[in-house]
């Protein structure tokens, strides 16, 4: 019985609580300087202590659950005290307690649960998200500012589901996902598909070059840079550089040429890339910063009235 | 412009809270805290004007949070000195947090924080960042004065002012912290869920905001444990306001994540 009080009394202490947040500080402080998931052998150290994946450690998770399970007693604690002595005390704390206990739990279900996966779609084609949803891409628009620089990417989708068409031309942007039961999708990229067709000064087909390839010549380099469009015509944008240092940039269309090259045709396509995430643990998450924020507003609000009384 | 009268005026207002305070009468001038409130607002007004500009609410470079950070501080520093009037905010803190927005401007001014109005990239466009960033600042902003009355705090000696700081501290960080939690956590998760699909990713600058919160909750919990308050929850909220500023700024320049936008 005494050991079983001194494990509540061990557990319940605010003592071990500024302990357990320290060690978490540190330990997150730690994460911040070790590259995480990457496959280098250079930190076989790191990788000994499972530091290169250091949320899912247990060197973090012991720690964390310990934590949890301080929070836990600390709250249970707190009402009991409270049905005891039936004195009126601060409900704040209780509601910032019960939501961390939430965030927690959230975190657990999103690590273990939640699945994300992308598409790459062309205007006209369609992709299976899951749960019987089908995704057909309608058109996708690359807004721009006038100093050339991205505004807003939008995928404009219909849903249909068992043949039906459930929403009709959604748009899809940055920080305007399209919400259905259970699955989200988000405007997560965009890319050209293209192939640009070039000869060689003997006439012969050469292999289409990718954006990034390069060829050499005397003392240049041409490097491949992206497919552009200008208006309704494609173009393909080369950069020579000569010693590592930019010499020159060319658009080129067909008919140019390029080093011994030239040009036969281009032909291009923007894609959008669509990303789908079910995360079971978004609806705790959103309960448990509804339960912290309000938790903080009530202890705000209640120890401002103490004050001024 | 704006800005640079702003400087001016901050600088006049640390020009005369020195003046008082070399004169020993332990006594608050009864201007300054005005100039500061006319800072915040030509802050403000300059940060109106770039929103106008760029069409929507100028707080999405270097440049742009630092000139709210310092307007906020302003601001906060005036209602402190308005709401307080008679106990708690003494001289020295006002001084100290006066030299911070100073600093906070001086760094605005210099090749770190390039000044250019740009429009905000797609992933930037979003009513929750603009909740982010300015309730986070607010938040942060009491965190400054609770981090001179600690410093206050820890270099006197007589217990009437200490346990003035150790008031004063917690009362500043009893009011920033929600905010903070606010802004930089709820807010921020809710902005990362909408944008990108995750609402926690590890991101260098997401873990230090949660250090920076975990050490200002470790605070709060010193003030309910007798040993611990006083020197322990001094040292905390220095180191807190230490993590803040690295959150903010450190971890832009050192380290890399979602966050490196500038």
């Amino acid at each position: 019985m005494n050991a079983a009080r001194s494990l509540y009394n061990f557990f319940k202490s605010v003592r071990l609580a500024v302990v357990l947040i320290i060690v978490l500080v540190l330990l997150c402080l730690l994460s911040t300087f070790v590259p995480q998931g990457r496959p280098e052998s250079w930190y076989q150290a790191a990788k000994v202590l499972r530091l290169d994946s250091f949320f899912s450690s247990a060197i973090f998770l012991v720690p964390v659950c310990l934590f949890t399970l301080n929070l836990g007693f600390c709250t249970v604690d707190r009402f009991v005290r409270r049905a005891r002595t039936r004195v009126q005390r601060r409900y704040g704390p209780d509601l910032v307690h019960i939501g961390l206990l939430i965030l927690i739990t959230a975190g657990l279900v999103t690590a273990l649960g939640r699945q994300e996966a992308t598409w790459s779609l062309a205007e006209g084609q369609e992709a299976g998200i899951g749960s019987g949803y089908t995704l057909r891409l309608l058109s996708f628009q690359f807004l721009r500012y006038e100093n050339g620089s991205p505004r807003e990417w939008i995928s404009t989708v219909d849903v249909v589901r068992d043949g039906r068409r459930e929403i009709a031309a959604y748009p899809i942007e940055v920080n305007h996902p399209l919400r259905l039961s259970g699955i989200s999708v988000y405007q997560s990229s965009w890319d050209v598909n293209g192939t640009l067709r070039l000869k060689d000064s003997e006439g012969r087909d050469v292999a289409p070059p990718s954006p990034g390839d390069y060829f050499e010549q005397g003392d240049s380099r041409w490097v491949f840079v992206a497919y552009e469009r200008d208006g309704e015509t494609w173009t393909a944008r080369f950069q020579r550089s000569v010693g590592g240092a930019l010499a020159e940039t060319r658009v080129l269309r067909p008919g140019d040429t390029v080093g011994p090259f030239t040009v036969t045709g281009i032909a291009a396509q923007e894609v959008t890339g669509l990303k789908a995430v079910r995360d079971p643990g978004l609806a705790p998450f959103l309960v448990a910063v509804l339960l912290v924020t309000t938790g903080l507003c009530l202890t705000f609000i209640q120890k401002r009235g103490d004050t001024s009384t | 412009m704006m800005a640079t009268i702003a400087l001016i005026l901050i600088v006049t207002a640390a020009v005369f809270q020195a003046g008082f305070l070399l004169r020993r009468e332990n006594r608050r001038d009864p201007v300054s805290h005005w100039i500061l409130a006319a800072a915040a607002v030509l802050l403000l007004a300059s940060l109106v004007h770039r929103s106008i500009r760029i069409q929507f609410a100028a707080v999405t470079n270097t440049y742009e949070s630092l000139l709210f950070f310092s307007a906020a501080l302003c601001a906060v520093l005036f209602t402190l000195r308005m709401v307080r009037r008679t106990q708690g905010f003494s001289p020295f803190v006002l001084f100290g947090a006066t030299i911070v927005a100073l600093a906070l401007l001086a760094i605005s001014s210099s090749p770190l924080a390039p000044r250019a109005i740009q429009p905000p990239i797609p992933a930037l466009r979003s009513f929750w960042l603009v909740l982010h960033v300015t309730f986070s600042f607010i938040g942060e902003a009491f965190f400054v004065v609770s981090f001179i009355a600690a410093i206050v705090f820890l270099a006197s000696r007589g217990e009437d002012r200490r346990a003035e700081m150790d008031r004063l501290v917690a009362a500043a960080v009893g009011i920033g912290y929600p905010v903070f939690t606010a802004g930089a956590l709820v807010f921020g998760a809710i902005w990362a869920e909408t944008a990108w699909g995750a609402w926690w990713s590890w991101d260098p600058k997401e873990t230090w905001a949660l250090v920076t919160w975990l050490i200002y909750t470790a605070y709060l919990h010193t003030r309910l444990v007798k040993k611990l308050r006083g020197r322990v929850s001094a040292v905390l909220a220095i180191v807190g306001f230490a993590a803040t500023v690295f959150t903010w700024f450190g971890v832009n320049y050192l380290l890399s994540g979602l966050h490196s936008y500038g």
